[in-house]
């Protein structure tokens, strides 16, 4: 199982591998899998087009843009201007309406092939009359009914349609493009249905007869391709018959019949959601004692009946409000659009077309928009609307004068939990929507207004464009299998009406019980608690129709408050309250009395969670719990998703968690340090500031530090300091990282105003800040003329000492004429960058931790994927933290991640779809940026795009240079990481949602190794880091060190990792003619891709030799890279760390 | 290996472009060897007489493992070695302003190099040019092990530990050092102002002073604050929508704005036409 996915990894991977020269950076935004075949076709033209698909800076000349105007011109101009928030907008959703709007082409095909369909529709012959339990006369298909219970009055035969029209979204043209459906209404004739019919499921059964009759009658049609059953939004009652024209237009079309009774069958005051439809005594297949007793109503029911009348009325009304309207249909398409994006359009009990189309109707008509508006302002009003209007609790009414049989709306409220009621006054649309559906309508609808007041984004892209699938939105996602166990859980929950109200679909009785259940035992734990839409089944014609429990698990998302993450305890009413026994009734056995520290006494529930990644999973304990309490399904049936990536950054000792808590012991021990530093007195200048510029200090570090206690005996000495070194022979120590600390001294006359005296003095500091540590503090210290390591708390700091101005002092050059020079130079602003920008970025984002707890566990899950899969030394870790901070800072179409899996996937999604190109990547730190500032940062971006680095990053602190990415990644290794990114993604998220995969989700971090030419096998031994790796070894070598508490001592091993050691050289030495690759955090192997450029030819030049040998042909000596040398050296360099050097590819035989 | 050919094989393998090819390889059994390309020194204008040009030899394609007491200990068979100096890249050595001390100095590349060894004798130069290709020299003999790899990362660990008292001492060295020339300096300046000053009889002494170097360096920093300042100055004394042609003039302006934001608009909506970014799904 392993290997297969490696490999599928690679075969994208291959396609586009670091050797690839001319190649663009391309989004790929390609997630569903039946994209991907063609791409390899396409690549060709795509790379083609991608030479010019660059945005420049625009030039038009003075004279085009100082005409005089024409009044249409300047209305127009103002009108973008006005209307929309800029013209782009405007393009942009013109853009997409000519992406999903029918072509002419497509109307004519479907125009002819329903023209066809029902000339054969009105041929359906005729059938004696027979019982209804009697299906004998069906030979060939089977009826699409779950027959229970299965015997029923009634008398049934077929004959031709009265009538057969078009309804639906198709003739009112708000019928969108992909996976067009276009619905056809088939009236039953009056002979066939009785009066009474309405009774005990006899209407809804004959219905299911008429389409199997149909069925029966078309499957010997050749004008039909493929004819499937399904039904209407997962109501079993209303099966509809989906059939595709035969060839190659099968995928683009389907064709929805549905059966619909004759107009005057039934008058709708019968069904009236308070009367009952349904005898308990035939449901139940039991004489009820009392036969007189009154009926429970079946309001569910009596609207799936009710519906069926009205498809024709319905379009009607909506048929005159768009002719009124002149951008009603784009709006619908669009509001369409921004359903499916959010995955509430289909499925049982979702907010489908037809029921965006009657909201935009309704602002219509009740004058809360004008006929007048842009398809973006209905658009925008209606979701304001959303968000403003809970249906829950004030229903809505499209009916201006509902007869004296009319329901009213405190009728409709007491029998369905959202209300939303029709033209006719009778049915309500929303009869099958659960109060959390719309919850999280209203939810997405609020969000999607904030974005779109936010002018600094583009609102678009993230509301429109933008797919939003369930375990991408939400932190926490659970599925429920075994659906069968619903059963019980209707019985214990005591749903028998409801049950029969829903005719038996215990799936969907149970569920809004399930739900509310759930959110009052979660409570304020969690903003939003949604479910996935059950899928709309399909099943072909010649089967049986599928049971509920074959349905596909059920999932549910959680999105939670960051705030209440830490919380281990649900703290109940007082003892003696009378809330006290409904919180009792509510957990269970679970609740206890508790004593607080404030005296109160009162009922609570504690959960068991030491550690943060734990805590993050409380959730679980409490549906579990409840689900098993109040439904009888047992946690088996639960697929709890929440914590299953944590296992990769978990730290591996005893009673750690995911890290948040050593982080915390770092940064604590680090505030010590620096308030000691402070208070050190006798130093020639003061302190000005002491800054932590270490991923430590910000929480997201990948291996956090974690402090050890060591093993003297397994070291050897230094001669004078008696600080520990590594023995040779014996395997590498534990490694230790330095965490580097940046003191900043005050800025005074003595400084010497001379780069070299600079350094000088600055290493005087290093020991005298020694000296007094080592004094006062009794800290172990190594002054050096670079640095100086303190050993605290067995932590190691390596504190750096800076002058404010010697960056400036670094870039000063003297003219020949005396004139005083800046010039930037490499030099300085290395040192800039590690004196000013880092320290500041780890501060800013240490703040950014405190807002979202889960920050640094999605930044070390980003980069531990970055180093799994060689990419560590491509986007540098500041880089990565920033990516990741965007994730939290500009969520949009999400709300800020609060589990560290939903961020990674998001980090994905961000690297594989983000358009690096031809966009800057701006990361609003503290929000600093104005609207015009992120004007500026564009349009310098547009204006010198060719010089800036591939991966743009821009910051409040940096907006013209990127300076974390400058030299890396290149344009192919970004390629490369789109690539690999947008694979991962796949998946994970198969992994994550599909409970059928067995593998774990670790596969997406294990690289595929095939593309590289030569593989470097390292000695686990020798590698420190290794027990820390993906995968770690079962037996991890000594490192010296004991389990337990820290002690002071000598001056450990620190900072010495011979991996990167020797990694450094490799570079060095052979940096032009091969790229190497490794995984920092413990990885055991070096990959090595030769660079092609390297192995052509070169006429001999003194200056580039380096490893080179010499051929001669013709009189003209020509170099090579002599590789049997260089893989030689490859092991003479690493001496005793290298296990074997691996060739793997022929390539440099030229 | 396409240059040496058998019948040569005893002889010295000499490329088109005058070098000689000599074979290096790490121990004696490595069985592959890099090639080292080894020629006179030979520059039109050498400014130093570091490298004198008939005694030095210039070698190309140094291994990383090869550091100067090795490539001394390899060329030494041919003669008496004066100096050997192992640079990054062929060119003129760098003036050396004046002698750090080991803990300032800053660490080298650790990649393929180039040599400049001078030889005591021109006859060292020779010797070295006529070695036949098939006898590789041999960098790490059991004599002579040369340290690579974790012994030699131990090593260096282990090397980089500094007694403060000796790094305080480079650190005074160098100070009062710099101190010194400070002064001098100073004193120098002192002196050349003093001269511009006017002796008891009201004359002052013109000279030429030393070249390039002014009283007061003024720097480019200060004159863009000057200019910044002037600009400034000349803006404050503008009227702004006053004459009606300005006010004209600013709705000309803004039509102008919104027409090439609409220019620039629709050409990126064509550029992601293009790359058909419209499918929502």
């Amino acid at each position: 199982m392993k290997r297969k996915v490696a490999e599928t990894t690679t075969e994208v991977g291959s396609e586009s591998t670091c050797h690839v020269e001319t190649e663009s950076i391309e989004p790929n935004r390609s997630e569903d899998g039946d994209e991907r075949p063609t791409k390899a076709l396409k690549s060709d033209s795509k790379n083609k087009a991608s030479t010019t698909a660059l945005v420049r800076p625009l030039k038009v000349s003075n004279k085009e843009l100082y005409k005089a105007p024409t009044p249409e011109e300047l209305n127009q101009l103002k009108e973008t201007e006005s209307l929309f928030h800029c013209s782009l907008l405007k393009m942009q959703m013109e853009e997409l309406l000519k992406e999903v709007v029918l072509s002419e082409n497509k109307k004519r095909m479907v125009d002819s092939f329903v023209l066809k369909i029902t000339e054969l529709l009105h041929s359906v012959p005729e059938t004696p009359v027979v019982e209804l339990s009697d299906t004998t006369w069906l030979s060939n298909v089977e009826v699409p009914f779950i027959l229970v219970p299965e015997s029923t009055k009634g008398k049934f035969h077929m004959e031709p349609p009265t009538s057969v029209a078009m309804i639906g979204s198709y003739p009112l043209g708000t019928c969108i493009k992909p996976r067009v459906s276009v619905d056809l209404m088939v009236t039953i004739p009056s002979s066939v249905v009785h009066p009474m019919d309405a009774i005990n499921q006899r209407y809804s059964r004959k219905r299911a007869l008429y389409l199997a009759g149909l069925a029966e009658h078309l499957l010997s049609s050749k004008e039909v391709g493929t004819l499937r059953y399904s039904c209407l939004h997962g109501n079993r009652l209303r099966p509809i018959l989906l059939l595709t024209p035969p060839g190659k237009d099968a995928s683009s079309l389907t064709l929805r019949i549905h059966a619909c009774p004759p107009p005057d069958f039934l008058k709708p005051g019968q069904l009236h959601p308070q009367k009952s439809k349904i005898r308990t005594e035939w449901f139940t297949g039991i004489d009820s004692p009392q036969p007189g007793g009154p009926d429970v109503p079946t309001p569910h029911y009596n609207s799936t009946v009710l519906g069926d009348h009205l498809p024709a009325a319905h379009l009607q009304f909506l048929s005159a409000v768009s002719d009124q309207c002149g951008a009603f249909k784009d709006a619908v398409a669009l509001l369409k659009v921004w359903l499916r994006q959010r995955e509430l359009d289909q499925g049982s009990g979702c907010f489908g077309g037809f029921l965006a189309s009657m909201l935009v109707s309704y602002l219509l008509t009740s004058h809360k928009v004008s006929n007048h508006m842009s398809a973006y302002q209905l658009l925008r009003n209606t979701l304001h609307f959303l968000a403003s209007t809970d249906l829950t609790e004030n229903g809505i009414t499209l009916a201006r004068s509902p007869d004296s049989t009319a329901p009213s709306l405190s009728d409709f409220h007491s029998a369905f939990p959202v209300v939303f009621v029709d033209p006719s006054g009778h049915l309500n649309l929303c009869a099958d929507i659960t109060a959390h559906t719309y919850k999280q309508i209203q939810h997405e609808a609020s969000l999607s207004v904030r974005f779109w007041d936010d002018p600094t984004m583009d609102s678009f892209q993230a509301l429109l464009m933008t797919a939003k699938p369930l375990i991408r939105t939400y932190d926490h996602v659970f599925q429920l299998s075994g659906l069968a166990k619903m059963q019980s859980a209707c019985k214990k929950l005591n749903l028998f009406s409801e049950l029969m109200d829903h005719s038996g679909n215990y799936v969907r009785t149970a569920l809004p019980l399930l739900l509310s259940l759930l959110q009052r035992g979660l409570g304020e734990r969690v903003h939003l608690l949604a479910h996935s839409l059950a899928p709309d089944l399909e099943w072909p014609v010649t089967s049986e129709p599928p049971k509920h429990k074959d349905q596909p698990p059920l999932s549910f998302g959680l999105l939670l408050k960051s705030d209440h993450l830490a919380s281990v305890l649900e703290k109940g009413p007082p003892a003696d309250s009378p809330q006290a026994e409904e919180f009792r009734q509510l957990w269970g056995d679970r609740s206890e009395l508790r004593r607080f520290q404030d005296g109160s006494i009162t009922e609570a529930v504690l959960w068991e969670a030491s550690t943060a990644c734990l805590k993050r999973l409380v959730p679980q304990q409490i549906i579990s719990h409840l689900l098993q309490l109040h439904a009888d399904i047992p946690s088996s049936c639960i697929r709890y998703v929440g914590g299953l990536l944590d296992d990769v950054i978990i730290v591996r000792q005893e009673n750690c968690g995911t890290g948040e808590e050593e982080s915390l012991k770092v940064v604590q021990s680090y505030d010590d340090l620096s308030r000691k530093l402070w208070q050190l007195e006798n130093l020639p200048l003061s302190i000005t500031s002491v800054q932590g510029a270490h991923p430590a200090l910000r929480y997201t570090q990948v291996v956090p530090p974690v402090p050890v206690r060591l093993d003297y005996k397994r070291f050897a000495r230094e001669k004078n300091s008696r600080a520990l070194v590594p023995q040779e022979g014996k395997p590498c120590p534990v490694y230790i990282t330095p965490i580097k600390v940046i003191c900043h001294m005050e800025g005074s006359g003595k400084w010497p105003h001379d780069r070299l005296a600079i350094r000088h003095i600055k290493a005087a500091f290093h020991i005298r800040l020694a000296e007094l540590l080592r004094n006062t503090h009794k800290y172990p210290c190594n002054p050096t003329a670079t640095h100086l390591d303190v050993w605290k708390d067995g932590l190691a700091f390596r504190i750096q000492v800076a002058y404010q101005r010697e960056p400036q002092i670094l870039r000063e050059v003297v003219s020949p004429d005396g004139m005083l020079l800046m010039r930037d130079n490499p030099e300085a602003q290395a040192l800039e960058l590690e004196t000013q920008h880092r320290p500041l970025l780890t501060s800013t984002l240490h703040g950014l931790q405190q807002q979202h707890p889960c920050f640094g566990a999605v930044c070390r899950l980003a980069k531990r994927w970055l180093g799994a899969q060689l990419f560590s030394a491509d986007v540098c870790e500041d880089a990565a933290d920033l990516l990741v901070a965007y994730l939290f800072l500009h969520p949009a179409p999400h709300t800020p991640p609060s589990s560290p899996q939903v961020g990674f996937l998001r980090f994905l999604h961000l690297l594989s779809s983000f358009d690096w190109r031809n966009s800057p990547l701006v990361v609003n730190l503290n929000s600093q940026l104005t609207v015009a500032d992120y004007t500026e940062i564009k349009n310098d971006f547009v204006a010198s795009r060719e010089s800036l680095p591939t991966m743009f990053i821009a910051t409040p602190t940096d907006r013209k240079q990127s300076m974390w990415t400058k030299d890396a990644p290149s344009v192919q290794m970004l390629q490369r990481i789109i690539t690999v990114a947008a694979e991962s993604l796949h998946v994970v998220e198969a992994q994550l949602t599909d409970a059928t995969l067995t593998q774990d989700v670790r596969v997406a971090f294990r690289p595929p190794l095939d593309a590289y030419d030569v593989l470097i096998y390292l000695r686990p031994k020798q590698v420190p880091l290794v027990e820390s790796a993906v995968d770690p070894p079962n037996h991890p070598p000594p490192r010296g060190i004991y389990e337990g508490s820290v002690t002071g001592g000598a001056l450990p091993v620190v900072d010495f990792d011979p991996v990167s050691l020797y990694l450094i050289e490799l570079r060095e030495a052979f940096g032009d003619v091969a790229l190497f690759f490794c995984d920092p955090y413990g990885g055991t192997v070096i990959a090595v891709v030769w660079k092609p450029k390297a192995f052509t030819p070169h006429p001999f030049k003194t200056g580039m030799m380096g490893a080179r040998r010499v051929e001669v042909t013709e009189d003209k000596p020509s170099t090579v890279p002599n590789v049997e040398a260089i893989l030689l050296d490859f092991s003479v360099l690493g001496e005793g760390l290298v296990h074997k050097v691996v060739p793997r590819t022929e390539k440099w035989v030229v | 290996m396409a240059v040496p050919n058998k019948k040569h094989a005893s002889q010295p393998c000499v490329i088109p472009g005058g070098f000689t090819v000599l074979d290096i390889k790490f121990t004696k059994n490595s069985p592959a060897a890099h090639q080292l390309f080894v020629k006179e020194h030979k520059v039109r204008l050498e400014k130093t007489s570091s490298r004198p040009l008939d005694r030095t030899l210039f070698v190309l394609n140094i291994p990383p493992y090869c550091t100067e007491d090795v490539i001394t200990r390899l060329f030494s068979q041919f003669g008496a070695i004066q100096s050997v100096e192992l640079k990054d890249k062929p060119g003129h050595p760098e003036p050396t302003e004046q002698k750090l001390s080991k803990y300032f100095t800053t660490k080298q590349k650790q990649g393929f190099s180039v040599g400049y060894i001078v030889y005591t004798k021109p006859s060292g130069v020779t010797a070295a040019k006529t070695h036949p290709q098939n006898v590789p020299l041999i960098v790490s003999t059991e004599d002579h092990p040369v340290r690579t790899g974790l012994h030699k990362w131990i090593h260096q660990y282990s090397q980089s530990f500094v007694q403060p008292d000796t790094l305080q001492q480079a650190v005074d060295y160098f100070m009062s050092d710099y101190d010194r020339r400070k002064e001098e300096d100073a004193e120098r300046k002192k002196k050349e102002a003093e001269q511009q000053e006017e002796d008891e009889e009201g004359w002052v002494k013109v000279t030429k002073g030393a070249k390039g170097t002014k009283v007061r360096p003024h720097s480019e920093a200060a004159d863009k604050r000057a200019l910044e300042k002037e600009g400034k100055k000349t803006k404050r004394k503008e009227l702004l929508r006053f004459y009606s042609w300005q006010h004209r003039e600013s709705q000309r302006e803004h039509i102008a704005e919104l027409r090439k934001k609409f220019e620039e608009d629709k050409q990126k909506i064509a550029l992601l036409r293009a790359q058909r970014k419209f499918k929502p799904y």
